[in-house]
């Protein structure tokens, strides 16, 4: 109880105080030539592959992909958190205001994270320490950011989980059982957001949600999105929910980038065929039934991608020869809503002739 | 053909801190699948969708109500007697990966249940090879790479497929898939889809299918029931294609409602239905169940529980006082 009584007093002095966040700016980022390897039995395999990809500020980008497509790790690149046995071995990810993250270590890193780059993590309703309140854990963040106003953070989270449509006391107050599963994933964005990060990544924001919480979450993502000027990386495998929030859209398979582009452009006119076939493998509400068709063959592990070549050239109804030697350049097209880029052999030839 | 009636279903939580309370999982809920039909059960979690498919697997309990397994009624027989009756129904979990034996390859998963079926029906031992090999094809299986493999060699696309194998040893008249394909990866997921669809159409296996996806329950049987389950009672119950075109109840309207949209290649719905609150199971029982939610609730709402009928508003069995239709799934671009 006393906790309780801690986290309250500090709240109703702080909502007097009216001390405004400083204003950053959504800040842009550019990854480029990114890989990232795993040490296993067989030599260091890359799970991500010479991957560049550019968040312009204020966008929301999605990256979708399956497991062990990459997009996970390519995520936590961008925290330069990814854990040994993977590295970061050659690339770089360049965030506005900060510089090449790759490069940093230590108490830089750890100040990086938190403050300018917010991360949800994926299954964010299972990451809270079940043993405190979420008000004790916001102050832990604080104090181990060295923020001084901790009045000031217990109030900017109250907001935000106010924003969000939760009573903002009541959920401090609450230990995580308490919580449903659509009120944690708003704590997980809450404290992701609540040191003023304005580059935010949310690795599957949705799993496990119901639909209703799922549409409701995304709304929010939304939302805070456009009102506090975030630059918003949501990494998922359903395509269904960058439709739904990504102004643009990658797709990952293999630890490739295969394609890119404005999402309704994308879901519009999908150009390789790995993107196709996801597409195409969404049953849908309406219309005949059998016009969804699974894509055949399977998605590759760390071990079994292929080293030189095309990574979908398995599954791929397009395949010739020069797929099976010569990895597919990225080409891109400029187009109104942005380029739009695609790796793919037979595109490029069909687009040609 | 498996029906049920009026199934009650309640669990009793002892807590030290939040005090002991009922949960009331399901509320008198009827069920009819045919023999080689579908039916799909949708909700949210918490709904007693899985505790129904439990209870349907004979896995679970019920304090009220009836289940009649051909034309054998279940209550009129003892626990052992039901026995051969339950093994005609054969549920598939959500999880692939815990549903198997790790310390067991494919060969020994599948052999356990058929040497027990060949020593019941004096078949040969070289039957449960060919048996084994039989099942693991109709899944689209190849026997001579998948036998003599662990679980952990084997995608879990593949993992889903040997424990459909495994529920088709029985010979069973109906699987319940619950949440089958959500933790199978995207681009396969259809694959599976489609393999419960094969076996219905070429075994006349009946499938209930367990889902908060209303899609993936159309795609396995559109000529099936849908019922949409709301803390434990059906709220809107008719054939899939109906409900999903013309929903009357506002919680299947709020259901499809939050079906993302593929913009760029769908329109959303004109009416979109939102609940004015999320869920909160200790909401009080009275009148209608959905009608703190509900935007469109009435006076009537609060006091009166409504029953599940069809009215003048729909065909469909429906449970609301102000059934009324409107738009809300998204439609392809090209229809408009």
């Amino acid at each position: 109880m006393s906790e309780r009584s801690e986290v309250t007093i500090k709240q109703s002095t702080a909502a007097r105080e009216a001390a405004a966040p400083p204003r950053k700016e959504a800040p842009g980022v550019r990854i480029s030539g990114l890989t990232v390897v795993y040490k296993t039995p067989a030599g260091e395999l890359p799970a991500v592959r010479d991957v560049s990809l550019t968040l312009e500020p204020g966008s929301i980008t999605g990256i979708v992909g399956e497991s062990g497509s990459g997009k996970s790790t390519l995520a936590l690149s961008l925290l330069n958190a990814v854990q040994p046995p993977g590295r970061i071995s050659t690339g770089s990810v360049e965030i506005d205001g900060l510089g090449d993250v790759v490069g940093f270590r230590g108490e830089r890193l750890r100040k990086a994270r938190g403050q300018h780059i917010g991360y949800v993590f994926q299954a964010a309703q299972n990451s809270l320490n079940p043993l405190k309140t979420v008000g004790k854990q916001l102050l832990d963040l604080g104090r181990s950011h060295g923020v001084d106003d901790l009045r000031g953070l217990v109030r900017e989270a109250k907001e935000l989980l106010g924003r969000m449509g939760l009573d903002g006391a009541r959920v401090l107050d609450s230990h995580q059982h308490e919580l449903s599963g659509g009120m944690r994933q708003r704590v997980g964005i809450m404290l992701a957001l609540v040191l003023n990060a304005h580059l935010v990544v949310l690795d599957e924001p949705t799993t496990a949600l119901d639909m209703i919480t799922q549409a409701n979450i995304l709304k929010i993502v939304r939302e805070v999105h456009a009102e506090r000027g975030l630059t918003t990386l949501v990494i998922t495998h359903d395509i269904g929910v960058v439709a739904e929030v990504a102004d643009r859209l990658a797709v990952m398979y293999g630890g490739r980038l295969v394609e890119q582009g404005p999402t309704r452009q994308v879901l519009a006119a999908p150009r390789h065929p790995y993107t196709r076939g996801l597409i195409k493998a969404i049953p849908r509400l309406v219309g005949d039934i059998d016009e969804a068709q699974a894509l055949p063959g399977r998605p590759p592990t760390l071990v079994t991608v292929p080293k030189e070549g095309c990574v979908f050239r398995e599954r791929c109804a397009l395949r010739m020869d020069v797929c099976d030697t010569v990895d597919p350049q990225a080409r891109v097209d400029e187009g109104a809503y942005g380029p739009r880029i695609v790796a793919c052999h037979a595109v490029t030839v069909k687009e040609r002739a | 053909m498996i029906t049920g009636t009026g199934i009650v279903k309640t669990f009793k939580q002892r807590g030290k801190v939040l005090g002991a309370r009922e949960v009331m999982a399901l509320r008198g809920v009827d069920f009819a699948i045919p023999k080689g039909g579908a039916a799909s059960f949708i909700g949210e979690s918490g709904c007693g969708k899985t505790t129904l498919g439990r209870i349907i697997a004979g896995l679970e309990t019920y304090d009220a109500g009836e289940i009649i397994i051909g034309d054998v009624t279940m209550s009129s027989l003892r626990p052992k007697q039901r026995q051969p009756h339950y093994r005609k129904i054969q549920l598939i979990h959500q999880d692939p990966y815990s549903a198997l034996n790790p310390t067991r390859t494919i060969h020994q998963t599948l052999y356990a249940p058929l040497s027990l079926r060949a020593r019941q029906t004096g078949r040969p031992r070289s039957w449960i090879e060919e048996r084994a090999a039989e099942v693991l094809s109709l899944v689209g299986l190849d026997p001579g790479t998948v036998l003599a493999r662990y679980p952990h060699q084997l995608s879990g696309g593949m993992r889903q497929r040997v424990v459909i194998a495994r529920a088709l040893t029985v010979d069973p008249e109906m699987l319940v898939a619950d949440e089958a394909v959500s933790m199978i990866d995207v681009s396969l997921r259809l694959g599976i889809l489609a393999l419960l669809k094969d076996l219905r159409e070429r075994l006349g296996v009946s499938v209930l299918f367990i889902t908060h996806d209303v899609a993936t329950a159309r795609y396995i049987g559109d000529d099936g029931e849908l019922y949409v389950i709301y803390r434990g009672q059906v709220v809107e119950r008719g054939p899939v294609d109906t409900v999903i075109a013309d929903p009357v109840h506002p919680y299947t309207q709020s259901l499809l409602s939050a079906i993302p949209v593929l913009h760029g290649l769908e329109r959303p719905g004109e009416q979109p239905v939102m609940p004015l609150e999320s869920l909160d199971e200790s909401q009080s029982d009275e009148g209608c169940l959905f009608a703190r939610r509900c935007p469109f609730r009435g006076e009537r709402c609060t006091s009166e529980r409504p029953l599940l009928a069809v009215t003048e508003a729909a065909p469909q069995q429906h449970a609301c006082f102000y059934p009324e239709r409107r738009s809300v799934i998204a439609r392809p671009m090209s229809e408009v």
